[in-house]
């Protein structure tokens, strides 16, 4: 009777343990990724997808990280340069400010739209939105992390 | 390899997901050893149900192993770069109330008996995760139609409300014909996914915009009356279902992923007084609320009658004390009620049984497998590509989180008891299917190479028009 006593200790006990190994095993994975992210490079704000663009310039699919401020237009002094026959030189501006992020047109020829709305003045904008400017059509996504 | 339809299959191992099932299931055929081990060595003593006849010792386990082993094939033949934790971590959680429910009495469930029902759900839920999980990419059917899921999320609270068939004194159970479930299980992952498409939609004006009130600053007005709207449907979950779980549940999360979205703390602060005001009405004119209180507060006082329950659940904490009493030495007879058993403890007392058999220790695992899923979540939110997924996913970890904490904390009598399922462990069909389509959407949600986003809509209509008046 002992021996069965015994035994059944030891399986209590393993099964104790192999759950706190499943646990270790989980943690590890979980600092892995933690430390992973941390390494990157991650001083962006958000990123602006193109989605579609005439003129290839910018071409469509880029990507482009954002700083607290970003600005859009045809002149080549831009944050981001877009060629199109539609925008003007200094078309818009897109700034991250507190805990949102606006769009500022700045008095362009065609005007600045947000998820097909005309923005006068400034527009707040949340992730997935959609700007257009000119022909050209960019999507504010989160930062990779 | 083989094209299945137009789309090629594009195996990916995922060998963190493997190792992880390897250690839950060597775990878990460990925990069943000793079951039966205990059983042997007392067979006419405490576990009541035993092993059924014609079903080896150890052949529920063996069939939910092999539910999981095909899970994680088809999460690897559906060869997506998606989270490898989840799976495996649930898992266990699913083993753990398996092991449970197998050696409570069987008759507790009618039909096929207490261990067979629940590994019917595991498997469900296991497929639901595997399922969402390999097959969810988009996610507009979501998105798109917050409303319209809002809309039935109400409906179906409503058809409780009049249809519900009342047990236990609670009125939450829905049956039409032969189906039957708990609406408010299903309810949390639709407010979750409102609360995100609206959120994700309003978030620049709630956080920019607000209206001063002396020394706090409210949100602006229009947008208080989804947010007072809430309070109504949580304070008439209590009121007429007598669900105050739920009701719990759901204010909770909603203030956190407020929170989380505006990061204000005054919002929360007015919520929490809202609640507390909530709180002290209802303890005055619900007798239902004040006895689950007065319970709390001093459950010795009725030790035999209505603190049974809470009062058992703490002598069994204690039976287990740090190692616990092991697994099948427990004394959780539940139907003809002998000293030292618990009412209702394949549904509301898992974790009280838990902590008898395992003790401190083992709940302290269990308890650190709920904070990994919420890790999960809240890794899977911070990486998601825009704010719609973010919110879901922080919220619908949170959901698990919250409602484990809940009961949990309910069976340690840290705070009024009620009764709420323990995500995967209790004892359930609704509770187990929904949370298995929880876990399959973080899973799904995980994946950043998914479908982008649908574009967003330009009906932002009234609210925009507000905005733009009062923008300088």
């Amino acid at each position: 009777m002992d021996g069965t006593v015994l035994s059944i200790w030891l399986l209590r006990l393993l099964f104790l343990t192999l759950l706190y190994l499943f646990l270790w095993g989980v943690v590890r994975v979980l600092l892995r990724d933690l430390r992973a992210a941390a390494r990157e490079p991650g001083a962006e704000l958000g990123r602006l997808l193109v989605l579609a663009s005439p003129t290839g310039e910018p071409a469509v699919g880029a990507a482009f990280s954002l700083d607290a401020v970003t600005t859009l237009g045809r002149d080549v002094n831009n944050t981001i340069v877009v060629d199109d026959e539609f925008a003007s030189g200094r078309h818009a501006v897109l700034t991250y400010r507190g805990r949102a992020w606006y769009l500022e047109d700045l008095g362009s020829t065609n005007g600045s739209f947000v998820n097909g709305i005309l923005v006068e003045g400034v527009a707040p904008l949340g992730f997935g939105d959609e700007l257009q400017l000119g022909n050209v059509r960019l999507r504010l996504e989160r930062a990779r992390r | 390899m083989t094209g299945v339809g137009r789309r090629r299959l594009h195996p990916r191992p995922r060998r963190r997901e493997l190792t992880l099932l390897a250690i839950a299931g060597l775990a878990l055929v460990v925990g069943s050893a000793s079951l039966e081990a205990t059983r042997r060595l007392d067979p006419t003593g405490s576990s009541a149900g035993g092993p059924e006849a014609g079903f080896p010792p150890g052949g529920l386990l063996a069939v939910y192993l092999a539910g999981l082993a095909l899970a994680h094939v088809a999460l690897v033949l559906a060869g997506r770069r998606t989270d490898q934790i989840l799976l495996p971590t649930v898992g266990l959680l699913g083993g753990l109330s398996l092991l449970l429910m197998e050696r409570l009495p069987q008759d507790l469930a009618g039909g096929l008996g207490l261990g067979r029902t629940q590994l019917v759900w595991l498997l469900g839920s296991i497929g639901l995760i595997a399922g969402i999980g390999a097959f969810a990419r988009g996610d507009a059917w979501l998105r798109l139609y917050k409303y319209s899921w809002a809309a039935f999320g109400v409906g179906l609270l409503l058809l409780t409300f009049v249809f519900g068939r009342e047990v236990n004194g609670q009125r939450l159970t829905l049956a039409i014909g032969p189906l039957s479930g708990q609406p408010s299980e299903l309810l949390k992952v639709i407010l979750v996914v409102f609360l995100a498409g609206y959120l994700s939609e309003n978030r620049a004006l709630l956080v920019e915009q607000s209206t001063r009130l002396g020394p706090l600053r409210l949100p602006p007005l229009p947008y208080l009356a989804p947010m007072v709207a809430l309070w109504a449907i949580a304070l008439s979950i209590v009121v007429v279902q007598r669900d105050l779980g739920a009701a719990l549940l759901f204010f909770a999360v909603f203030l956190l992923l407020l929170y989380v979205v505006t990061a204000r703390a005054s919002f929360v602060v007015l919520g929490l007084l809202a609640f507390a005001a909530g709180g002290a009405v209802l303890y005055e004119f619900v007798p239902h609320v004040r006895t689950r209180v007065d319970i709390w507060v001093d459950p010795f006082a009725a030790s035999r009658a209505a603190g049974y329950q809470v009062v058992q659940a703490l002598h069994a904490f204690a039976r287990g004390g740090i190692l616990g009493t092991g697994l099948g030495a427990g004394l959780p007879e539940v139907g003809g009620l002998p000293p030292g058993g618990i009412p209702a403890l394949h549904t509301d007392f898992p974790f009280a049984a838990l902590g008898e058999e395992l003790g401190l220790i083992g709940v302290l695992a269990i308890l650190g497998l709920y904070l990994v899923v919420i890790e999960r979540g809240l890794r899977i939110a911070a990486s998601a590509a825009d704010d719609f997924r973010a919110i879901l996913a922080a919220g619908l970890s949170l959901v698990i989180g919250v409602q484990a904490f809940i009961i949990a904390a309910g069976n340690l009598k840290l705070i009024p008891l009620t009764g709420i399922t323990l995500p995967f462990i209790s004892y359930g069909g609704s509770s187990l299917l929904t949370n298995g389509l929880v876990v399959g959407l973080l899973i799904a949600l995980s994946d950043r190479g998914a479908e982008p986003p649908p574009p967003p809509q330009a009906a932002r209509g009234r609210f925009r028009r507000i905005f733009d008046a009062v923008a300088p």
